[in-house]
């Protein structure tokens, strides 16, 4: 495998409608020039191997299109912000329930393109289960349309899925229709010291998949993570209680029933979303949720023992996040050499250009590989962004 | 046992194609045994419909594996001799999408039933395309743990055909449909080849080749084996039923619980002429005859706060109009009320012949004027509309008894369902929420979809088929795909096949 050359894009277009920019991908197909697609630019800095020499942003595309309220359903422009949903929301007690890690400016186009989740994934999934209709541009500049707007839709071939999570290699996302929830009646934090044994660890996560609880988040931090975030000095979980009154009671005290509890401040998790430096090399490995604590361990040990170094896991779903320092590649390697003696599954978010190269193709499968062929055949979207295309 | 020759008269054309299938047939009892190909005519009647009596196709043969092995020689062998196939679980479907005809082969998959493992721990299980629904239900019930889609069918219907329909059912309104609890897959193509999509055991990278196989309707390939999550059994449940003097009492009250930002596990409703249809059958079920419409609600989760919600679910329908709520006290109340639900098509088969059962979706602040809507569509063509739906996610289904015999009838009936397809639409809804397209909803893809949109969607079952065998002639319209057909060889794409499979 060869070293990607480094992205070296120089000009930036933005375009405001989707008429405009399927015209923009029309005459780069036909020039077969390779775009950088990007919303506010959130992922420009994490170093992935983009063959590009024009970034195309979509982040002037903005506004809602529709809210119902009572439909609990919202269509955006892909250049929206979160933020600027969850403004529009609140006012009527709704949510989108997706809240990625990093700047609550991100787009709704780049969350779904990335598939990006964070700690309300434990409730309500990742935007593959809140994403209900997309509107893209495809490589070879045809405007289409996938899902719809209504709640549930079985007509057709799904393409609202393919697209999500397709790091815009298959279409430019230009609008998507999202499922909202109603904003839980009341809702409380919580923090609980987690034990730094893994046997005592995997005992307590046993005990709270038993408890009567249904947390709409539940994350456990590093020391160094919950000194930061004011939650405690060593590890420790969160839990983010929703519902109406009783509800809440309810589980607040199942909550206290495993340990020393303390209240933590709802902001909590927005900080947390926060939570990495710029540039810092961010992985993420997973296992079954079985497997967690062992996992969890193992990747402490290497964060507790790099300095700046933090991590946070979502037990409920087997995902282990580490944060490293950007000059410290030992680091990494060390957290690598741990996954692989447990077996964990190893995807990178944020690393350096160089480090880019030795990871594996996410489109290795010839099915994958179809099928940007079939969307983008010039591979003019996003080119090696998830690794060797072709 | 060997196959009966070729009829001596029969004409020259047929003859070379009834050779070929006999010698196709023979092969196919080598890998399955005798007993497991079904080449006679009058026993490939059984397999020439599903669930929506309205069209017939007779397959060419229908071929039982019992074995993950024979399932994946069949395949291959099929995939050899590029002969097209139709994968068929119960043939429970609603959109006669598991029909074969020509020389498409039916493979029935209702023979590899085995549930696999059970991990309680990470609330899995592994289970055989075949395995019904509820089975695997019974299976994790003594962990506390269930299979959250129930399709009404779920006593017959196969976990193969809810990945290939993307099923609901009325507990997705809280829980989610198939693609919400199906973790994993390992398919067999249509060429052979055998790939996983999707993993149970941490994150998948890369497209969601799972969720794009999920819901493909037999297009894409056959599951060997789905990996579904299970959901833990809730702490308590409360189930009620709410009794309107009208359709639009029923619709508000409908509306105010979803906006109330309570999630009911189920939320359906029933019309007056389902009421009274069920309460005239065995399966009556105490609901109240002269109400217009019914809501049966089903609150589920932890105890805490359950009670709570009651309350406030009954204050709602209360001020919405209703007459009486009712919260049943037991288990056996609760699943009386259910059992008028779940069996109100059955006892809708009393009342007509013939019966179809139509799948829409309306956002569901539209209620109350798209059911006005249907009521007219159903006055002007002088025909019966029955209507028990998941009212909480706004997915219809308009129920029509008629008498198939009857020519004029079924005329008028079929005018009406496209009425009532285009009301829906024109509310801003789509034309199938759990049934699929199959055959039966062909027609209406172009209501809702672009003619760029539906030849993109081609373009995904190029990826998966493109020789286009895997159940030809369903989903997407034939004219869409004819651009694409002849650009897989242009682009020098692997295995691009003539496409004459869906034409």
């Amino acid at each position: 495998m060869t070293a990607a050359p480094p992205p070296s894009t120089t000009a930036v277009t933005g375009v405001y409608a989707a008429g405009e920019l399927q015209e923009l991908v029309r005459e780069a197909s036909a020039r077969g020039e390779a775009l950088r697609i990007a919303g506010r630019g959130g992922w420009l800095d994490a170093g992935r191997p983009v063959r590009a020499t024009r970034v195309l942003s979509v982040a002037a595309m903005t506004g809602i299109v529709d809210y119902v309220p009572g439909d609990l359903t919202l269509t955006a422009r892909a250049g929206t912000s979160l933020d600027e949903i969850a403004r529009a929301t609140a006012a009527e007690r709704q949510w989108l329930a997706l809240d990625p890690f990093g700047a609550g400016d991100a787009t709704l186009g780049a969350t779904i393109a990335t598939a990006s989740a964070g700690p309300l994934a434990h409730a309500f999934g990742t935007p593959r289960d809140n994403v209900l209709g997309i509107e893209a541009v495809t490589g070879d500049a045809r405007l289409i349309h996938a899902g719809g707007r209504v709640v549930k839709n079985v007509a057709g071939f799904d393409l609202v899925r393919l697209l999500t999570g397709a790091w815009g290699t298959l279409g430019v996302i230009t609008e998507a229709t999202v499922r909202l929830r109603a904003l839980p009646e009341t809702e409380e934090s919580w923090a609980l010291p987690a034990p730094g044994d893994g046997a005592a660890l995997d005992a307590l996560l046993a005990r709270l998949r038993a408890a009567p609880l249904a947390p709409l988040a539940l994350e456990l931090v590093s020391g160094a993570l919950a000194r930061r975030l004011g939650v405690g000095q060593r590890a420790t979980f969160l839990v983010r209680l929703g519902g109406n009154a009783d509800a809440v009671a309810g589980q607040r005290a199942a909550w206290a029933a495993l340990g020393d509890a303390a209240s933590a401040d709802a902001d909590v998790w927005r900080a947390l979303r926060a939570c990495e430096p710029s540039r810092a090399i961010v992985t993420r490995l997973s296992c079954a949720p079985s497997r967690v604590a062992g996992l969890w361990t193992l990747a402490l040990a290497v964060c507790d023992s790099t300095s700046d170094a933090i991590a946070h896991a979502s037990p409920g779903r087997g995902i282990v996040r580490c944060i490293l320092p950007a000059g410290d590649p030992a680091a990494l390697d060390r957290l690598l050499a741990a996954a692989a003696r447990v077996g964990a599954t190893v995807i990178h978010e944020r690393l350096s250009a160089e480090r880019w190269a030795s990871v594996p193709s996410a489109l290795a499968h010839r099915l994958s590989r179809a099928a940007r062929a079939a969307f983008d055949p010039r591979r003019i979207l996003n080119p090696g962004i998830l690794g060797p295309d072709t | 046992m060997p196959t009966t020759p070729p009829q001596p008269g029969t004409p020259p054309s047929g003859a070379p194609e009834r050779a070929d299938l006999a010698r196709l047939a023979e092969r196919l009892r080598a890998i399955v045994g005798a007993r497991g190909v079904v080449a006679r005519p009058s026993e490939l009647l059984a397999y020439s419909a599903d669930g929506l009596p309205t069209y017939r196709k007779r397959p060419a043969l229908a071929v039982f594996p019992s074995t993950r092995d024979e399932l994946v020689r069949v395949v291959r062998l099929l995939a050899a001799e590029h002969r097209p196939f139709v994968p068929r679980g119960a043939g429970t479907g609603l959109s006669a999408g598991a029909l074969a005809e020509g020389d498409a082969v039916i493979v029935g998959l209702n023979r590899l039933t085995r549930i696999l493992s059970i991990d309680p721990v990470n609330r899995l299980a592994v289970v055989e395309p075949g395995a019904v629904n509820v089975s695997i239900t019974r299976a994790a019930g003594a962990h506390g743990l269930h299979y959250a889609p129930d399709p009404s069918s779920q006593t017959a219907c196969t976990i193969g055909g809810n990945v290939a329909e993307n099923s609901g059912g009325p507990h997705c309104l809280k829980y989610g449909v198939t693609l919400n609890h199906v973790a994993a897959l390992t398919v067999i193509l249509p060429d052979g080849e055998i790939v996983a999509l999707g993993r149970a055991d941490g994150e998948a990278e890369g497209y969601d080749l799972l969720g794009a196989f999920i819901g493909s309707e037999g297009c894409f390939g056959i599951a060997l084996d789905v990996t579904v999550r299970l959901t833990r059994d809730p702490e308590a449940v409360r189930t009620m039923l709410a009794d309107f003097t009208s359709i639009e009492a029923g619709a508000r009250a409908t509306s105010a619980i979803i906006a109330s930002g309570i999630v009911p596990a189920a939320l359906e409703m029933m019309d007056g002429p389902t009421i009274r249809a069920v309460e005239a059958s065995i399966y009556a079920a105490g609901y109240p005859v002269d109400a217009e419409a019914v809501l049966l609600i089903e609150l589920d989760g932890l105890a805490a706060g359950l009670d709570a919600d009651v309350r406030r679910v009954e204050a709602l329908c209360l001020d919405a109009g209703a007459r009486a709520v009712r919260v049943a006290h037991d288990e056996a109340e609760r699943a009386q009320l259910w059992q008028g639900r779940k069996k109100a098509f059955g006892a809708m088969g009393r009342i007509a012949p013939d019966l179809v059962v139509q799948d829409a979706v309306i956002p569901r602040t539209r209620l109350p004027d798209v059911l006005r809507t249907i009521h007219g569509i159903a006055e002007r063509w002088g025909i019966q509309v029955c209507n028990v739906f998941h009212a909480g996610d706004g997915n219809l289904h308009p129920n029509i008894g008629f008498d198939g015999r009857d020519a004029d009838q079924t005329h008028r009936v079929h005018h009406a369902m496209r009425e009532i397809m285009r009301a829906c639409v024109d509310a801003g809804g789509t034309i199938t929420g759990e049934h699929g397209v199959g055959l039966d909803k062909l027609e209406y893809m172009p209501l809702i979809f672009s003619e760029a949109s539906l030849e993109a969607q081609c373009r995904l079952r190029q990826v998966f088929d493109p020789e286009r065998r895997a159940n030809p002639g369903k989903v997407v319209p034939v004219h869409s795909c004819r651009e694409w057909t002849i650009a897989p060889a242009a682009r020098g794409m692997a295995g691009a096949g003539n496409g004459s499979a869906a034409s």
